[in-house]
């Protein structure tokens, strides 16, 4: 039995590299570990390479701040909240960030190979599209290929054929190892143990694939209550290397159970990113504005809170109003 | 269509839910996306394909939302499914293994083969303006059986060659060397099929034996030739049918009553 390496949110950070490769939890505006992008921020990480499976307000507010260099993925957006990835978007066509597109399953394909420890896995989705058009191959354009890099693979694909079964040639797509898994848990136990609620996303992939892993915790409870329903768990404490408890760590976005995405914060965002010089403003206010998470969720005050708390048995907030009527 | 009690007032997005909800058949598979895809599969399936199932890509397979999703990573999808998985499981464990019968997908331009670009305006190199980029897009449209585009009509959207093929229509680039063939001949056994429809606020498109888009009704209101002038391309308007089928009295309650009383993507 061993017991989990409980740090705190500013230590967490703290162990994060200029230049280091992370993966993140959750899905677009879901289970996102906003709290510790905002202490990156604070503490002013740079040169970040991202891989995600997709991308949303997290990796917006993070890529707003400046502080990454390289992002692959497939999507970037705030769904209903906001259509683009506005300070991505700036970054590709000013040229200051290198991204390198793949489809959506092509990326789940890459976490897929990366957890179990297979240099690429096969697919045969998203083939006769211009993602795999050589030309379009951004890292590859920026010598990034050479192998110097243990993080980027020394192709983007490979078409082969299949040798099985004939059935014609289908994709080879690399395996990502990223150094840093930060991932947002809905609960861990006293022994590491992982769960969360509804969808699980690729948050189990996303754990196994990387090096070290750090687990930003809604609720840390006792191990033996999550032993009760093995089933339900996704990762055992062997594979997490350090634990945070953050209550509410993953606002704007949501928890399923817990809260729901704070629909007029990501939309505040949003507007807030569509320019630097507003992004800026909004920074300034909340998260330089803050010296803590704590004081973050003193800033947006118990009112709002409550109004986004999850119905414990729908799992979905019921007081928020989502529409027009 | 005698016995059938049609609306009156309608709004352009009532009838573009309507009529992708008709495009469902009764037992279908459906893997469907944020947005108008949502209505239109929630409103089908209370009406003429009660055994249709509806698979988000977030995890959610056979969901029975009683709250309406804002996307498809919300927790409303899955409530009631029959298992609340992952992405792993929606994009390989379902649509690689060939379950999804239908798919509903957006895009901000396509061209007459169906391809669609949600990636970048310009050059992809040098690019003018970045979108969302692919999501699952091309995933689920290269391996459907049959896909319908829901989109807004506009000239600058409808074009001979989007500026970037991020979603695979019928007419598909080769690699290595890029040139443009059927899309059987890039898939071969693992050809599934394609884009089958596109619906915009002015008309329903379909694509011929060649995989060309050609107009196939046009809404109540608009006529052939003002769809034609709202596409770059030379659309085919020698087969069309007349017109889309109007939205019913029930089918407009339900979207308003039942399906999004919130007013989430019905304002």
């Amino acid at each position: 039995m061993s017991k989990i390496n409980q740090i705190t949110l500013k230590e967490a950070a703290g162990l994060i590299k200029d230049g280091d490769m992370l993966s993140f939890s959750g899905f677009t505006i879901w289970r996102r570990p906003t709290a510790m992008i905002y202490e990156m921020i604070r503490q002013g990480k740079k040169n970040l390479h991202l891989f995600e499976v997709n991308g949303g307000t997290h990796s917006e507010i993070l890529i707003g701040a400046g502080c990454v260099k390289i992002w692959e993925s497939c999507w970037i957006g705030h769904e209903l909240y906001g259509k683009l990835g506005e300070s991505l978007a700036r970054g590709q066509v000013d040229g200051s960030i290198i991204v390198e597109d793949y489809s959506h399953a092509q990326c789940v394909a890459r976490q897929l190979a990366g957890a179990y420890g297979l240099p690429f896995f096969p697919t045969a989705l998203s083939m006769g599209t211009d993602i795999l058009n050589p030309k379009y191959d951004n890292l590859a354009k920026a010598g990034l290929r050479d192998g110097s890099n243990p993080k980027i693979p020394l192709k983007k694909y490979e078409m082969i054929h299949d040798p099985m079964y004939d059935k014609g040639e289908l994709l080879l797509i690399p395996a990502v190892n990223p150094d840093w898994a930060i991932v947002y848990a809905s609960q861990v136990g006293t022994e590491g143990t992982v769960r969360v609620f509804s969808q699980c996303y690729v948050d189990a992939e996303v754990i196994k694939a990387a090096d070290k892993v750090i687990v930003i915790a809604e609720e840390i409870v006792p191990d033996s209550y999550l032993r009760d329903d093995p089933a339900s768990n996704i990762a055992a404490g062997h594979a997490i290397d350090y634990v945070v408890q953050v209550p509410f760590g993953a606002h704007p976005t949501g928890s399923q159970f817990y809260y729901d995405c704070d629909a007029a914060f990501i939309r505040d965002f949003y507007s807030a990113s569509k320019s630097s010089d507003s992004y800026k403003k909004w920074a300034d206010e909340w998260i330089f504005g803050v010296s803590s998470h704590e004081e973050y969720l003193e800033k947006l005050g118990v009112n709002r809170l409550n109004a986004l708390k999850a119905n414990t048995v729908l799992g979905y907030s019921t007081n928020v109003k989502r529409g027009t009527r | 269509m005698a016995g059938k009690n049609y609306a009156e007032k309608y709004k352009p997005a009532d009838l573009l839910a309507v009529a992708a909800a008709r495009e469902v058949m009764d037992g279908d598979i459906v893997f469907a996306g944020t947005g108008l895809p949502m209505l239109a599969i929630a409103l089908a399936q209370k009406t003429s394909a009660p055994n249709a199932v509806c698979i988000y890509e977030a995890g959610s397979i056979d969901g029975r939302p009683i709250d309406l999703p804002t996307s498809v990573g919300d927790s409303r999808c899955a409530y009631q499914a029959s298992v609340a998985a992952g992405l792993t499981e929606t994009f390989y464990g379902q649509l690689h293994c060939g379950y999804v019968d239908l798919a509903f997908l957006g895009g901000a331009e396509i061209d007459k083969y169906g391809n669609v670009n949600t990636t970048v305006v310009g050059d992809y190199s040098s690019p003018s303006k970045r979108f969302t980029g692919s999501g699952g897009n091309p995933d689920i449209n290269s391996y459907a059986k049959r896909t319908v585009f829901i989109m807004v009509q506009e000239k600058r959207r409808f074009k001979d060659n989007v500026d970037y093929i991020t979603s695979p229509g019928w007419r598909i680039r080769k690699w290595p060397s890029g040139e443009f063939v059927h899309k059987k001949e890039v898939y071969g056994k693992f050809f599934n099929g394609g884009p089958s429809a596109v619906i915009t606020n002015m008309a329903v498109f379909r694509f011929g034996d060649d995989g060309i888009m050609y107009l196939d009704t046009v809404h109540p209101g608009f006529t052939a030739e003002q769809v034609k002038d709202n596409c770059l391309f030379d659309l085919d308007i020698s087969r069309c049918k007349g017109e889309t089928e109007r939205p019913t009295v029930e089918e407009i309650d339900l979207l308003y009553k039942v399906v999004d009383p919130e007013g989430i993507f019905l304002p």
